[in-house]
């Protein structure tokens, strides 16, 4: 089995706390969930192979429809929604989102200094959040 | 989280679930945003009504609040449905009419005044200053912007607790200091070189902070609604402050950045070539104003009769009574009306090759949501181009 090793160690700000430890899903960009997001197989419709079921979202932060909050929820209901997401900033419908679909959600205070990081390690790349703590490992 | 005295009693369930659990939505989300308190709404727009965008578990959880005795306390207008609801349209897909009927029931029990538009400040246009709840994001930096109301973009599901609850969270922009204007934007020079929706798509995917806009004279309102709403589609704004239009008294300004949007970035908003014999125009999103409907009207007498593709224009279900000789020329010319809702939160009955639009908003949930090819033109180069010889 692959060992794994501590690549990133960073702070968070919970929004909605909860547990978030798995695989990362990086979407470096603004998504709406409405329209660019299928609810029914929680993947992104342009990018049809990012699918994030069971796995850590993280992405800058949401644009365009007041409806995500029922998609993000739709996730949920499916079981097809993501164990945690992490965001670079946050606007009001996305809370709303994962509080009713019970969704963990942070700020990541150095959204960017993360997404460089993610996007140079070539092999999967897994996180925990430990309160206000964030640890990235990759596998070797 | 300061509550007062009746806002605990509605917490604790004094009202009965509904208004329990709506208050439980809008204090989580308030405490999220670290509000301090909650504040009283005058009016709340609830977006997330179409069956065709919200889907079982959305219809779910309006049914409950309303089978659980939720009632709107504040006057509570709704957002489109997925059907047409004049039975007018022959483009527009009525399949999903049994599901929608759900929804519109439950909506009528909770009270809510069942206008299916998204520019509900045609029915009441916000004051100044005044504490609103809306949803549907076009709506809500229409009236932080043009009208001075304060409004977050609320999800749907805020909205409705809104409604039952009469309260929001007094976060974001219903504080004066997060209305800050900071990045100054100055429009192009011809100004309506390119459709003004690829000025409003190209803002909302480059400018984050709230804006200052500048140089936005001698166009009309339609079209500064018409940018507004592509900005909050491809981007995340809810509110712009438009030099000389903006409330004094609603924003300030503090400005960090100078932005100069020019002609030649503009064009890879507007959509790439088209080809295909099956095309429809489109104009309507957000729905057409009174005066754009005249615009039409207007352009289309000049026109003639439609003689390629088809024609949809989108309206508020009102105006079919309000302006019904204007309708029933259209309908003679070949023009197919859709009332109350609209393609973003419906689907056609047939397929299109390409889609033309004046919309930028349309332009970025339609190539998205019915993955069919979408261009940017004026309202008369798409008359010219349906009904021209």
């Amino acid at each position: 089995m692959s060992k794994s090793s501590l690549a990133y160690k960073g702070s968070v700000k919970p929004i909605i706390p909860g547990p978030c430890s798995g695989e990362v899903v990086l979407v470096d960009g603004h998504i709406s969930f409405f329209g660019e997001i299928d609810p029914e197989q929680g993947c992104l419709i342009n990018l049809e192979n990012v699918c994030f079921r069971d796995k850590i979202l993280i992405f800058k932060g949401t644009r365009g429809s007041t409806v995500a909050p029922y998609v993000i929820y739709a996730l949920r209901r499916n079981n097809i929604a993501p164990r945690c997401m992490l965001v670079a900033e946050v606007e009001p419908m996305l809370i709303a989102g994962c509080v009713l679909a019970e969704i963990p959600l942070f700020i990541v205070e150095k959204y960017e200094e993360l997404v460089e990081l993610v996007k140079k390690i070539h092999s999967r790349v897994y996180l925990e959040v430990c309160g206000n703590v964030l640890l990235l490992y990759k596998k070797e | 989280m300061y509550l007062t005295v009746e806002q605990e009693k509605m917490l604790r369930g004094d009202y009965g679930w509904a208004i329990a659990k709506a208050m439980e939505i809008i204090v989580r989300v308030g405490e999220a945003l670290g509000a301090e308190e909650l504040v009283k709404v005058e009016h709340v727009h609830v977006s997330g009504i179409s069956y065709s965008t919200i889907g079982k578990y959305g219809l779910e959880f309006i049914r409950e609040l309303a089978l659980r005795a939720g009632k709107a306390n504040v006057f509570t207008t709704v957002n489109p449905g997925c059907i047409d609801y004049s039975g007018l349209s022959r483009i527009i897909d009525d399949s999903l009419a049994g599901y929608q009927k759900l929804i519109d029931e439950s909506l009528e029990k909770m009270r809510f005044k069942l206008v299916y538009t998204c520019i509900p400040y045609f029915y009441r246009p916000p004051l100044p200053g005044e504490h609103l709840a809306w949803g549907e994001s076009s709506a809500v930096i229409f009236a932080n912007s043009i009208y001075g109301g304060f409004t977050n973009r609320e999800g749907s599901p805020v909205a409705l607790a809104a409604s039952l609850t009469g309260y929001t969270y007094k976060a974001g922009l219903h504080l004066l200091e997060n209305r800050i204007g900071r990045v100054e934007v100055k429009m192009p020079a011809p100004l309506l070189k390119v459709p003004i929706g690829a000025i409003g798509l190209w803002i909302g995917e480059n400018i984050k902070a709230i804006p200052y806009i500048r140089g936005l004279c001698n166009i009309s309102l339609d079209e500064v609604k018409n940018m507004l709403a592509s900005m909050a589609a491809s981007g995340n704004h809810a509110l712009a402050v438009i030099e000389g239009i903006t409330p004094r008294g609603t924003f300030k300004i503090e400005l960090e950045e100078q932005v100069e949007v020019e002609n030649n970035v503009l064009e890879d908003y507007i959509g790439g070539e088209y080809s295909g014999d099956s095309i429809l125009g489109y104009i309507g999103c957000p729905h057409s104003s009174p005066r754009e409907l005249l615009e039409i009207w207007r352009l289309m007498r000049k026109y003639g009769r439609i003689r390629r593709g088809k024609m949809l224009v989108t309206i508020p279900v009102e105006f079919t009574k309000l302006y019904r000789g204007i309708i029933l020329e259209l309908k003679a010319r070949g023009v197919d009306i859709a009332t109350g809702t609209c393609p973003v939160v419906s689907k056609f009955r047939e397929k299109f090759d390409y889609i033309l639009t004046n919309s930028g908003k349309a332009l970025f949930y339609l190539e998205r949501i019915h993955r069919v090819k979408v261009k940017l033109a004026r309202v008369e180069e798409i008359v010219k181009e349906l009904f021209g010889l």
